[in-house]
């Protein structure tokens, strides 16, 4: 335990002492992944396809603020779903442009979940983002995870239908934009998917708060299982399609990944509890006080011993 | 001479005030009903165009029913229920707004509070090193 502790004042310390170019450094990763997960996905309009504009997007987005990032994100989807059908980009313009309303007033920091989702989608780990979210932000962040969710499913169901799309008559527009629009806000799956997440998000956020032992544990476990219980609830109902292997999966890896944030984020000792009460002139405290772990940093020292003789 | 607890209360302050502090300051620095009312008015404008492209979708959408039936609507009724749906969505999210942001203009209030009570700290420290001078 106490190397782990000590790694993690490492990680911490290499992290204070290297911002400056770390930040840039995982901003052009997030954004080069991204980039290229979009155009592996879509991939229709060859001319932003190419990796030399990916790599200068992701270049440009290292400089970037975080929230401009997603627009460019968002654009991307935009400029592929053109290249399969105008009505395409309509429908994915209108719902990203209605999504970025929403997100701006009420979690504008919230940049990376709406970016991490799609990807932990791709990754089959989607389970992760709301547990650790509730672990990590404020309730305000559900606004985010429907986002993400609501971009993902707009992803995949352009990449699903694509060929579907382009084999409709090209004179009747109108079809054409009812049966895409139709096609993602009438997905059973998706509308599934944002309740759990959502519900997990602020169980996570509640119990995480309570002032009782392991709170972050309790938190996480309560929170895994009610996801997995109303996605499969939302299955029966719906025959949204889900696969309980990989649900079961993804729940445990998120309960790892959840238990990481739980290591760097809030790492007390309860054995090591102080219970005190005091008061001043105007309340009595009930105060609990829970020891972090921490460890000193192990100090190295090298002694020479030099003989003359 | 340098003062251990001076620097480190100044070094946290310096902290805060990069950070956390410089949101919360700018929230700090409005009336609470002033800084509402900005909110509250942009997520109007927020809702009013989610209204439109929502309303943009609906009409596109019908739109060959809509012009077939637009001489036998009645359009009165059609223009008072669509500014009905209006008024409850801008309604509805600006009460969400309302809450979220009272909740976080207090919540900014209390830190800068403590904020406050560690410039104090610091200006007596000022003071007890002025004087043992």
């Amino acid at each position: 335990m106490s190397s782990l502790l000590e790694l993690r004042e490492n990680l911490r310390n290499f992290y204070s002492r290297n911002e400056v170019y770390l930040l840039p450094l995982l901003k052009f990763l997030l954004a080069l992944g991204t980039l290229m997960v979009l155009n592996l996905n879509l991939g229709y309009m060859t001319k932003i396809n190419s990796p030399v504009i990916v790599l200068v997007v992701a270049l440009m987005c290292s400089f970037l603020p975080m929230n401009l990032l997603v627009v460019i994100a968002a654009l991307f989807v935009i400029l592929h779903s053109y290249a399969i059908s105008m009505e395409c980009a309509i429908v994915a313009g209108g719902i990203f442009l209605l999504m970025f309303l929403l997100y701006y007033r009420f979690s504008p920091k919230d940049t990376l979940i709406v970016l991490l989702l799609p990807i932990c989608f791709g990754m089959k780990i989607p389970y992760v983002v709301p547990v650790a979210v509730g672990l990590l932000c404020g309730p305000a962040s559900v606004v985010s995870v429907t986002c993400g969710v609501v971009a993902y499913y707009v992803i995949r169901y352009i990449k699903v239908n694509a060929a579907m799309i382009m084999a409709l008559d090209a004179d009747s527009t109108i079809s054409k934009f009812r049966y895409v629009l139709d096609g993602i806000i009438k997905d059973k799956a998706m509308m599934v998917v944002i309740i759990s997440f959502c519900v997990t998000t602020i169980i996570v956020y509640i119990i995480r708060r309570l002032s009782v032992d392991h709170a972050w544990t309790i938190a996480m476990f309560t929170g895994a299982i009610a996801n997995v219980v109303i996605l499969l609830v939302g299955n029966l109902m719906y025959e949204t399609n889900i696969s309980v292997l990989s649900l079961v999966l993804g729940t445990i890896v998120a309960l790892a990944v959840a238990k990481i944030v739980e290591f760097f984020a809030f790492n007390v000792d309860y054995t090591r509890t102080e219970y005190v009460q005091f008061e001043d002139d105007e309340y009595y405290y009930y105060v609990k006080a829970i020891p972090k772990n921490t460890v000193a940093k192990s100090q190295h020292t090298v002694k020479k011993i030099t003989s003359v003789l | 001479m340098l003062s251990q607890e001076r620097i480190k209360l100044m070094t946290k302050m310096a902290a805060y005030e990069t950070n956390e502090g410089k949101t919360y300051m700018s929230i700090g620095s409005y009336f609470r009903s002033d800084y509402m009312g900005m909110q509250v008015l942009r997520s109007i404008i927020s809702a009013t165009l989610g209204f439109l492209i929502v309303c943009g979708f609906y009409v596109y959408y019908h739109l060959e029913t809509l012009m077939q039936d637009i001489y036998k609507m009645d359009l009165w009724a059609f223009g008072k229920q669509v500014l009905l749906y209006y008024v409850v969505f801008v309604v509805a999210y600006a009460l969400i707004t309302y809450i979220v942001y009272s909740f976080r203009y207090s919540r900014a209030k209390r830190s800068l509070k403590r904020y406050y009570r560690h410039l104090k700290q610091l200006a007596a420290i000022y003071d007890i090193e002025k004087n043992s001078r």
